[in-house]
């Protein structure tokens, strides 16, 4: 019994901090969100070039914390990982690729 | 199974995760493989919506009307847009205080927390429903022109942005449905030992539908 109610104190303990850890992710992911939308509105004083990598750098810091933290895939097992993130990369080059290739293609819709 | 097994290692064997050949939850493998499948879905379609974008930024550029013709200058604005993307963050915040409170087995605050997160949704798919009503009105329709200031332009920009926006809009709502479910399975049956792994399940998909949203956000309404 008592052994019972440790266990239940020690998951409580665990519940919380996690609790708190989510909150604190949160946060940061509202801050980065708020940024965001702050470089968005005074997009003139930025140089075309740094304001895309900050808009795109600040998205990534958005995404991986979702799915490090949210998602829990950090840490998790590495099988996970596998046929989430090389689908991952395979969409990003993909995406990469199609730009630079079809940007400026003429076709018969656009 | 046998006779021989006693009821304690019965319970014991029911509580274990289904482990499949590679040591992990089956189930859990495979949504991970279905979230990696739909990474390649959601990028084809946000790559198809950035070139035709392109394609006609071109156009009115080579014509000299894209200072008041630019699709995308005046049909999307960024206030209702950060008050959706707000929307999901939280609603990814409420998913995972969901799935840490089915842990402990408290179920209270998880109907809180699962309750917040299908509230949340909802309204992001109500802002959307709103967004997508406000736009046909102005002129961007599922249609491969667009008409602004009294002029049709030929573009498949309100095509691919449809198209892509609704299909996350769609899998939102499923989201929503599949958290309804879970919600309701879990109050039918609180002692399930299944029930956490239906949560995080659930709680996985959500959170792919927000980082989904995390992309769309940046690439399409803000650079």
């Amino acid at each position: 019994m008592a052994e019972h109610v440790a266990h239940d104190d020690h998951s409580e303990d665990h519940e919380s901090h996690s609790t708190k850890f989510y909150w604190m992710i949160g946060g940061i992911l509202a801050v980065v969100t708020a940024l965001e939308v702050g470089i968005f509105l005074v997009e003139s004083s930025f140089d075309a070039t740094l304001f895309l990598v900050i808009l795109l750098g600040l998205a990534l810091i958005k995404g991986a914390g979702v799915i490090a933290f949210f998602m829990h895939l950090r840490g998790d097992a590495k099988i996970f990982q596998f046929v989430f993130l090389v689908p991952l990369l395979f969409a990003f080059t993909l995406c990469l690729g199609f730009l630079k290739l079809f940007s400026n293609h003429v076709g018969i819709a656009g | 199974m046998s006779s021989s097994v006693s009821h304690g290692a019965h319970d014991e064997a029911h509580q274990k995760p289904l482990l499949g050949s590679m040591g992990v939850d089956s189930r859990k493998l495979g949504l991970w493989a279905f979230l990696g499948s739909e990474t390649l879905f959601f990028v084809t379609l946000i790559t198809t919506h950035l070139i035709f974008y392109a394609r006609t930024k071109a156009t009115l550029a080579a014509a000299g009307t894209l200072e008041h013709l630019d699709p995308r200058t005046h049909y999307l604005g960024i206030e209702l847009t950060t008050v959706l993307a707000s929307l999901l963050l939280a609603s990814s915040l409420t998913m995972v205080l969901a799935l840490a409170a089915s842990k402990v087995k408290d179920w209270k605050k998880f109907r809180f927390w699962q309750m917040a997160t299908i509230l949340l949704g909802s309204a992001f798919v109500g802002g959307q429903v709103y967004e997508f009503n406000h736009l046909y009105h102005e002129g961007l329709k599922l249609a491969p022109q667009y008409v602004l200031e009294g002029e049709t332009v030929k573009s498949l920009f309100g095509v691919t942005f449809f198209t892509m926006t609704g299909f996350h809009g769609l899998h939102v709502t499923i989201g929503i449905i599949w958290l309804i479910a879970t919600y309701v399975k879990v109050a039918k049956f609180p002692d399930s030992p299944e029930n956490p792994m239906d949560i995080e399940l659930a709680g996985l998909y959500w959170h792919f539908v927000d980082l989904v949203w995390v992309a769309i956000f940046t690439l399409i309404y803000l650079i």
